[in-house]
């Protein structure tokens, strides 16, 4: 277990390196796009950078050459080109859709491309689904250096940008630059988790903040810290790591517009925080209730996932009898499970050790294995029957109980159906 | 001299069968799906059933096969030429086992019963076949396909099976050349059978080495060749593996010590690199359908090239 540990420790450190690093750089990158208002630019500029590669793979340059990257990166200020010299048409279309356009055809382009070449599916794809959980010491060697001059440049060149040059060359040096990043970061974590890294570090910002130094200070803390959560939520739960750390950077979100009203003073958050919760969790509970006495055979959400945390609770609605069934069908369900995977292991060890079975035995396998299959589900089926017998017979004083504690949560709604119905009655006199 | 009258008074007759029989098999081919003297039109969905089709029927049928060369069948989109050459097809033959899924809408299209499921021009190769990784209803680790895992082609003693499924559907639809056909087959299977020993022999070094593939394509290859796939990086295709499972397989990789890990061509790079440059372990290409490298291009090279580089691999040398 320590081992598992340390190597997890060592497969997920380079992971939160290059998290901070993207992260530092995408919030930057995030408050400009918001503020421009296209928001799915990066995913476009991606899919150009995957037409670029696959066409130097047709050309048939490596797929990490010096010319793939030249391509990739060709394609890419084409389409800031593009993008810089369509600014001037948001005012009868809006960029986002050009933006949009700008993807399908990248995407159903490098389709058609890849049709005519065996192996390029792969091309598209490493270029396009990075993951953030096998990046290594050169990939954070090589985007650290890039990330640190392009931020400089913007530092140092954009306010004279700003001043000096049109609109047309401030628009280009920000896609351009910009799809530079997107291009390696893409590659390296994925176009899901990168548009996380872009837009919500940079809403948080935006939430809590006004001034841009401060915004963007907020935003890089929020982005470690939901980088942090993901990476150690994927480790504990045993889930796909990018996808685990764009739902971080999700709740971040729905967190921080939760206690954006903290800004007004910390209990009158409290105070709002509490009652939201109490209103959620009245609402789960009388919804439960009712669908409960209505359809006490369908699923009950609620119910399955209160006992499957605490299976105890199936004693208080189920007599003697059907806990003995109930149990004893969960007893047998659990012994073809594992019978299942005893022939499982017996055939998969046949194919390299001991004696090799032959056709008939692997058949007969085969079969025991949809036997025992078939059988488990009958066990389920007979759980999922008893338990829906005593749910439709508890129905009633179980759905009462679910009611009195929704009141027990959230008592102020009493009040409020007594306000409503005197006025119901009035307006009906 | 009586003897003599007697034998051309046989062959006669066996002349006037022959003519006869000759006759009814024409009469049969015109009625059917050709006409006498052009090729059979055979559409298979992967290469690897085109390369046993084009073995068992030589230059007596005209293969195609479906999804390009290299590319997963599992996703491919079919295009409206697929549908053409479906509707002029004498034979369709296809993988099975939840593989080729997308062919039952393209033969529903065709509006040909003979093409359906169970008609006379309808094949699934994966008959008489003795899967593995047969799951049944109940979801387990490994491979997704309930009814079992589909690569059984990576067996070559499964060809044995498919050329006489395929041979008793060509003897059916084209009877006239049923000894050309059986000639080539047994031919092939000849030549396959004593190419597996060679195969077996060069392989004999890693039987038991432990081995990670990045997903599980190859449980008929390692069954035949008696290799242990020890674990696999993508244990469910299209989720990416988690970090507790990448700890767990580098751990037990250092622990069995693990050498070699297989991937396929159109499978990710980097995932594997990863994985080997951490255990200290080679990354092998194999090529799990024919044409996926260039090298195998018919089902016999690709198992050359797959026991070429797999001993090659084990070895250690590049």
């Amino acid at each position: 277990m320590t081992n598992a540990v340390t190597d997890a420790m060592a497969l997920l450190w380079l992971p939160l390196a290059a998290s901070v690093l993207l992260v530092g750089i995408h919030a930057y990158f995030g408050m400009q796009v918001i503020a421009r208002g296209v928001i799915f630019v990066d995913l476009a500029l991606a899919q150009l950078a995957a037409l670029g590669a696959t066409v130097a793979f047709m050309l048939g340059h490596a797929t990490q050459s010096g010319a793939t990257l030249a391509w990739s990166l060709g394609f890419t200020l084409f389409a800031a080109v593009l993008l810089a010299a369509t600014r001037g048409l948001s005012a009868r279309i809006p960029q986002e859709a050009l933006i949009g356009v700008i993807y399908v055809v990248a995407a159903a382009a490098s389709f058609l491309l890849v049709d005519k070449a065996p192996q390029g599916t792969e091309h598209i794809k490493q270029i396009l689904t990075g993951n953030i959980l096998t990046v290594g010491m050169s990939d954070i060697l090589t985007i650290a250096p890039l990330y640190a001059f392009i931020g400089t440049m913007h530092w140092l060149a954009a306010p004279r940008l700003a001043r000096a040059a049109g609109a047309w060359m401030r628009d280009f040096f920000f896609f351009g630059t910009f799809g530079v990043v997107v291009t390696s970061s893409v590659a390296l974590a994925g176009v899901l988790l990168v548009f996380s890294f872009l837009i919500i570090p940079a809403a948080i910002g935006l939430l809590y903040a006004d001034r841009p130094a401060k915004q963007l200070a907020i935003g890089w803390a929020a982005g470690v810290v939901a980088s942090l959560a993901g990476l150690a939520a994927s480790y504990a739960w045993d889930l796909p790591t990018g996808a685990t750390m764009v739902c971080a950077f999700g709740a971040a979100l729905a967190g921080a517009v939760t206690l954006r009203p903290l800004r007004l003073g910390v209990t009158a958050t409290c105070r709002t925080v509490w009652r939201v919760t109490r209103v959620a969790f009245a609402v789960c509970l009388a919804a439960s209730a009712l669908w409960l006495a209505l359809s006490p055979h369908a699923d009950q959400p609620l119910l399955d996932s209160i006992e499957s945390l605490t299976p105890d609770l199936r004693a208080g609605y189920m007599n003697a009898n059907e806990r003995a069934v109930y149990e004893d069908a969960d007893a047998y369900a659990e012994r073809y499970r594992l019978q299942i995977e005893r022939l499982n292991t017996t055939e998969a060890n046949s194919r390299w050790q001991g004696r090799a079975l032959d056709d008939f035995e692997v058949r007969r396998i085969s079969s025991f294995l949809q036997s025992y299959g078939e059988m488990r589900k009958g066990e389920e089926f007979v759980k999922r029957e008893v338990r829906s017998r005593a749910r439709e017979r508890a129905r009633w004083w179980l759905g009462a109980t679910l009611l009195l504690l929704a009141l027990l949560a959230y008592p102020e709604a009493v009040a409020r159906i007594r306000r409503l119905t005197p006025a119901r009655t009035r307006q009906a006199g | 001299m009586g003897r003599t009258e007697e034998i051309t008074r046989i062959r006669a007759a066996l002349s006037r069968r022959l003519a006869l029989v000759l006759t009814a098999a024409a009469a049969l081919a015109l009625a059917g799906p050709v006409a006498a003297g052009a090729p059979l039109r055979v559409v298979a969905t992967t290469t690897d059933l085109r390369s046993l089709v084009e073995a068992v029927g030589g230059d007596r049928i005209a293969a195609t096969s479906i999804v390009p060369p290299g590319r997963d069948p599992e996703d491919y989109q079919p295009r409206p030429q697929d549908l053409q050459r479906l509707k002029d097809a004498a034979l369709v033959i296809r993988v099975g086992v939840d593989y080729d899924l997308w062919l039952d809408r393209l033969l529903a299209q065709t509006g040909n019963a003979a093409l359906a499921r169970g008609g006379e021009r309808y094949l699934d190769a994966s008959r008489a076949i003795t899967l593995l990784d047969v799951r049944g209803t109940a979801v387990g680790p490994g491979h997704p396909h309930g009814s079992g895992n589909p690569h059984y082609w990576l067996d070559p003693a499964n060809a044995e099976i498919i050329t006489g499924t395929l041979l008793e559907a060509l003897l059916r639809l084209d009877g006239a050349n049923a000894p050309y056909y059986e000639r080539r087959r047994l031919a092939f299977l000849e030549e396959l059978g004593s190419r597996q020993q060679a195969w077996s022999r060069a392989l004999a070094p890693l039987q038991g080495a432990p081995m990670i593939a990045y997903h599980n394509n190859w449980a008929y290859f390692a069954r035949r060749f008696r290799l242990n796939f020890a674990g696999y990086i993508e244990a469910k295709p299209g989720v990416p593996p988690s970090p507790a499972h990448l700890a767990g397989l580098l751990s037990s990789m250092r622990a069995q010590g693990v050498k070699v890990i297989v991937r396929q061509p159109n499978e990710p790079e980097k995932n594997t690199r990863f994985l080997a440059e951490r255990a200290g372990a080679r990354v092998v290409t194999l090529a799990a359908s024919v044409g996926s490298v260039a090298d195998a291009n018919s089902y016999l090279s690709l198992f050359e090239h797959n026991v070429a580089v797999l001993a090659r691999g084990h070895a250690g040398m590049p």
